[in-house]
């Protein structure tokens, strides 16, 4: 089977880059050939084609204009898509592209919407809320198959109306190798990694941060990643007094350097709100590295289980119950990422994840025939007995799999 | 109870699965239940016409017959355990293994051409719901219980099942290696013979029918009587050749259960296996039951004189492993079955 793969990858700094880098090999060894396309460049001859696609214009919109030329698998990495879609049409001009998206979504209402944010009379709802016009819908239509990496994702997919075969597939992890941690003291060390913003909870992180101090004078907050547009974080900090001793600050680290960092932390945090639908790398590393981790409880961050991540709900109590699940963590630490270790190396295998694509993309590549195959020969016998509907044979042999 | 027992039938081929079915039917009977076989026509090629095979399954209506309730089924193997029943349970033989680990193997039939890919897929499909829907699904051996875990997600509850009605003794051993089986390539009797062939001294005696006899008897040409092939023999042949035998030969690549081993077990004689051979290696332990050694004609050919040599050691073995087999009955099958 040959594949064409069309990702966003290194040195492009995205979680989906760094995704697919891990993949691609494991998928490599397992099919014929996989032809990994670059933008801009013409589709290859392939079996079947896969699509990743996240929200971001730039590095999925590509993608997207591949995938209306030739359906195949989509890997849904976030299931709301209201700023990729708003990317490909208002984003080129194209704001009819945009009406149809959102009068798909919600009918004459979603049409109407459209039309205020096309004239620029409302906010832009990606910006604003965009949890609430997912916009799925215009990239699941063009999809023969889809992969999520969650079953909140996937209960998602449904809900939209899309019939066609869904996948789950855990979010792979990275092989285990030796690390060695930055050599950074603190007691405990709380690491948050990644693009910094609201919805990643920072604010509510700092806060808890301060609390934390009060009764941790040794506790150290490493932040590593860049911080949002329009999110003032070094305000932030003055104004918390986070600074000199209890802050330690990177931007963007080379992988290496992220690992390392990675592994020097007491307790990790990753919280989110509102989620996208989205899967994170930047986790399923920590855990693998067998850290105690804070995610708050929702979407696929709820699903793990309850003795692997300290989960946070999303309430009036937020600040307060992080600081007592980053002392709870820092206290367990042994117990927790005992169990993470072993719940990454059970739920997050590379090579299963890397079987299960596999396993997708036949079927999208060869299913079609092989039901027609099947659908005819029994038609043909229910026809040369002058049954000419086999409408229930055929529904029974979807039933059972077969086709 | 009224019990059907499913089982796929290829035309003019009878082997151990079909065996196993219709001993299990009569076993029922003698304990007073109404049974009786079903079995249909299975041929797994071309392409998809496998996924057709199974379908004739998914049409049958079991759940009575005559107008009286059957209270369950009993399905041995792939495609019979597709049928539907609302107490059906499957007591995995095997599962079609050209779509698992017989794929990209010699024994495989899948190309890979993407109908062929997503022709396995289909039977991946299949099995997570027949199997997926039955009552209780118990597998034959440890062996075939990992791969349906591994392959499918499915766990089974592992219930061998004893071998075929024989008139079982021993016999003071006459010097010669029994090999009982079918002969195809999985099965492996080339290496036998190949091991005669480097031990001049080593009598084999090859008992069974099947597609790969013209190249083995090819092979056998020239080792000056060492190898005779027996052909298909009745039950009186076949116990008074394990009686007399010295030791009883099964190596087939990654055997699902193997009945012989059993058979060998009940006529006291040790089992000269190899490390590759799958199910049996969970009754046949080096040095006590048997000898385990590395798929070479050398290896065996060295473990076959080593029992020559050492006839006290191959009866203690063989009777060590009588013990095995004596310990799986009918009445704990057909318990577990019925449950």
């Amino acid at each position: 089977m040959r594949v064409a793969y069309y990702s966003p990858l290194p040195p492009s700094r995205s979680g989906i880059a760094d995704y697919s880098a891990l993949l691609l090999p494991a998928l490599a060894e397992r099919v014929e050939e996989v032809v990994v396309v670059a933008p801009g460049a013409r589709a290859p001859r392939a079996d079947v084609a896969c699509y990743h696609v996240g929200n971001d214009p730039g590095a999925h919109g590509w993608i997207v204009d591949a995938l209306r030329r030739r359906p195949g698998v989509v890997v849904l990495h976030e299931f709301v898509l209201h700023h990729l879609v708003a990317g490909i049409t208002l984003g080129r001009g194209d704001a009819r592209g945009y009406l149809e998206a959102m009068e798909r979504e919600l009918g004459v209402a979603g049409r109407l919407l459209a039309l205020g944010v096309a004239d620029n009379l409302l906010p832009l709802p990606w910006e604003t809320q965009p949890e609430r016009f997912p916009l799925a819908g215009a990239v699941l239509d063009l999809a023969q198959a889809v992969i999520v990496h969650s079953a909140y994702v996937e209960e998602r997919v449904r809900a939209s109306g899309y019939a066609g075969p869904v996948h789950r597939i855990p979010h792979p992890a990275w092989p285990e190798a030796p690390v060695r941690p930055a050599p950074l003291a603190a007691d405990p060390l709380v690491g948050c990694f990644g693009y910094l913003n609201a919805s990643k909870r920072v604010p509510q992180l700092l806060e808890a941060f301060t609390l934390l101090r009060r009764r941790r004078p040794g506790a150290r907050l490493l932040l590593v990643g860049a911080s949002g547009e329009r999110f003032d974080l070094e305000r932030r900090l003055e104004r918390l007094g986070i600074g000199g001793d209890a802050l330690l600050r990177e931007g963007y680290v080379a992988e290496e350097r992220l690992w390392s960092l990675m592994a020097a932390c007491d307790v990790l945090v990753n919280l989110r709100s509102p989620t996208m639908g989205e899967t994170s790398g930047s986790v399923i590393r920590g855990l693998s590295l067998g850290k105690p981790m804070l995610v708050s409880d929702v979407g696929w961050f709820a699903e793990l289980p309850d003795d692997v991540a300290l989960k946070v709900p999303v309430d009036e109590y937020e600040v307060e119950t992080i600081a007592a699940a980053l002392e709870l963590a820092a206290d367990r630490a042994g117990e927790l990422g005992a169990a993470a270790r072993a719940y990454v190396r059970r739920e997050h295998d590379l090579d299963r994840a890397a079987d299960a694509y596999v396993a997708a993309l036949e079927q999208a590549a060869g299913g079609e025939a092989v039901a027609d195959a099947v659908l005819w020969r029994i038609a043909e016998a229910a026809a040369e007995v002058g049954i000419e509907d086999a409408g229930a044979l055929a529904l029974e042999a979807r039933r059972a799999g077969i086709v | 109870m009224r019990l059907l027992v499913c089982r796929p039938q290829v035309p003019f081929v009878y082997g151990g699965a079909e065996l196993v079915a219709d001993e299990l039917v009569r076993e029922l009977r003698a304990r007073g239940h109404e049974a009786e076989t079903v079995a249909v026509p299975f041929k797994w090629y071309p392409g998809t016409r496998v996924l057709d095979q199974a379908f004739l399954w998914r049409l049958l209506d079991l759940e009575e017959a005559d107008g009286r309730t059957v209270d369950r089924v009993i399905a041995t193997k792939f495609p019979a355990y597709c049928v539907r029943h609302p107490s059906k349970v499957v007591w995995v033989l095997h599962q079609f293994r050209q779509a698992y680990d017989y794929d990209r193997t010699a024994l495989g039939q899948f190309s890979e051409s993407p109908v062929d890919r997503a022709t396995i897929r289909a039977i991946e499909r299949l099995d997570r719901v027949a199997l997926g829907e039955a009552r209780r699904v118990f597998a034959t051996s440890r062996n075939v219980a990992a791969r349906l875990e591994r392959s499918v997600g499915i766990a089974a509850e592992v219930l061998p099942h004893p071998p075929q009605r024989l008139p079982y003794r021993a016999e003071e051993p006459e010097g010669y290696v029994l090999s009982v089986n079918r002969l195809d390539r999985a099965k492996r009797i080339d290496l036998l013979i190949e091991a005669a062939r480097a031990e001049p001294g080593l009598r084999v005696v090859v008992v069974g029918e099947g597609p790969d006899r013209e190249r083995l008897e090819r092979l056998a040409a020239g080792l000056d009587g060492q190898v005779e092939f027996a052909g298909r023999v009745d039950a009186d042949r076949l116990a008074d050749l394990y009686a007399r035998c010295l030791a009883v030969y099964y190596a087939p690549i990654d055997e699902d259960f193997g009945m012989v081993p059993y058979e060998a077990f009940l006529s006291q004689k040790p089992v000269v296996t190899t490390h590759d051979a799958g199910g049996p290696l969970e009754v046949v332990h080096d040095r006590r039951t048997g000898v385990v050694v590395a798929p070479e004609p050398r290896e065996l050919a060295r473990a076959c004189a080593y029992l020559a040599a050492h006839v006290d050691e191959a009866k203690a073995w063989g009777a060590a492993g009588k013990a095995v087999a004596e310990r799986v009955t009918w009445d704990a099958c057909i318990d577990a079955l019925l449950a």
